[in-house]
């Protein structure tokens, strides 16, 4: 008797439990992805694409784009280099633009990547700053920097044409 | 003051840069990569603050950002060229905030803050008012995220043994899709006053 009472108070905190989280499900093909991924951090995610910094055991940190209908990481010839390191990056919708932070020479760099014809442009900081973080709109026109200037942080806006 | 005065100097940074954007422009046309403009962020209405963590809506009409008010890290919602400030219900007296992320139109506003003694990831809905929690199982505490712009998923940066890992969600039973123009289902949220 006192077993069944157990088993129905475990049934409903159960379905009371489920009720607070009913919203959120995990992706399971994805998050498997993720984990042969290594350690995952800064991400952007895309309705297609999930732009990350991943850093396999014993490896060093890289950008990675996941194209989500496929669950597998793309190709970002040119992107990685074995002198730089990642600090921020954001993915626009159609996983063409990628804006990324990267640390190289004892300095932080803006770079924007464009996929399709796998060129990396240097966006200058101007002032000059230390940028730290980057975010890109939807339609990959509009970039937001992070920057420390003179002692502050700000927020940078550039526009592409 | 300082706002004005950020302003100016703007404007004119702009104009001399003009000719170097043009000539940097050209100098870049060979590898077809383009040059940029360059837009302040929106003033807070205090000067010179520091802000930090910016996060733009889809179509780039909004921008959130990280502010102090009172001593606490505060995400602020603005439009991007006006610098209007836009109402946030649900986020008063749960500082810090952290790693706002907007979705396309802006209706649905991501971002970390302080439940308790834990961190939590909510989700305002700016179209109905509506708070989302985002619950997680014990132990876990979200760090960063990102929302997806059509708010039908979200990325999670979690502290797990030690590590981060990124782990995705399904948005899709909890919210309705926030699509572009021409696609949309959801409005961009309620106007602040003046």
């Amino acid at each position: 008797m006192r077993a069944l009472s157990l088993l129905t108070a475990t049934g409903t905190a159960g379905l009371l439990l489920m009720g607070c989280q009913g919203g959120l499900q995990p992706l399971p093909g994805l998050n498997q992805q993720l984990i042969r991924l290594g350690e995952s951090q800064s991400p952007s995610l895309a309705s297609d694409w999930l732009a990350l910094i991943a850093t396999r055991p014993g490896g060093r940190a890289q950008v990675q784009l996941i194209d989500r209908r496929r669950n597998a990481p793309v190709p970002l010839l040119g992107l990685n280099r074995p002198d730089s390191l990642p600090i921020s990056v954001a993915v626009d919708h159609r996983g063409e633009h990628l804006a990324v932070v990267r640390q190289r020479d004892d300095r932080s760099e803006l770079v924007l990547y464009r996929r399709s014809i796998q060129a990396t442009q240097l966006v200058p900081i101007e002032p000059a700053g230390v940028p730290s973080r980057v975010t890109i709109n939807a339609d990959g026109r509009v970039l937001a920097v992070e920057v420390s200037r003179s002692g502050l942080w700000q927020v940078d806006l550039l526009e592409l044409p | 003051m300082v706002l004005h005065h950020a302003t100016t100097a703007h404007a004119s940074t702009t104009k001399h840069l003009l000719p170097l954007a043009c000539v940097l422009g050209l100098a870049l046309s060979s590898c077809a990569l383009m040059p940029l403009r360059r837009q302040p962020a929106a003033p807070t209405g205090l000067g010179a603050e520091s802000r930090q963590q910016p996060a733009l809506s889809g179509d780039g009409r909004l921008l959130a950002s990280l502010v102090e008010r009172a001593g606490r890290t505060t995400v602020l919602l603005q439009e991007r060229q006006s610098g209007r400030v836009l109402p946030l219900r649900h986020l008063r007296n749960r500082q810090p905030h952290s790693s706002p992320s907007l979705s396309w139109n802006g209706r649905y506003l991501a971002v970390v803050v302080q439940q308790g003694g834990r961190r939590q990831a909510v989700i305002e809905d700016r179209a109905t008012g509506q708070q989302h929690p985002l619950f997680l199982p014990a132990g876990q505490e979200p760090q960063q995220l990102s929302l997806a712009p059509d708010g039908q998923s979200i990325a999670l940066e979690l502290i797990q043994s030690g590590s981060q890992r990124l782990q995705l969600f399904s948005l899709s039973a909890m919210l309705e899709p926030d699509r572009p123009p021409g696609l949309r289902e959801s409005g961009g949220g309620p106007s602040a006053q003046p």
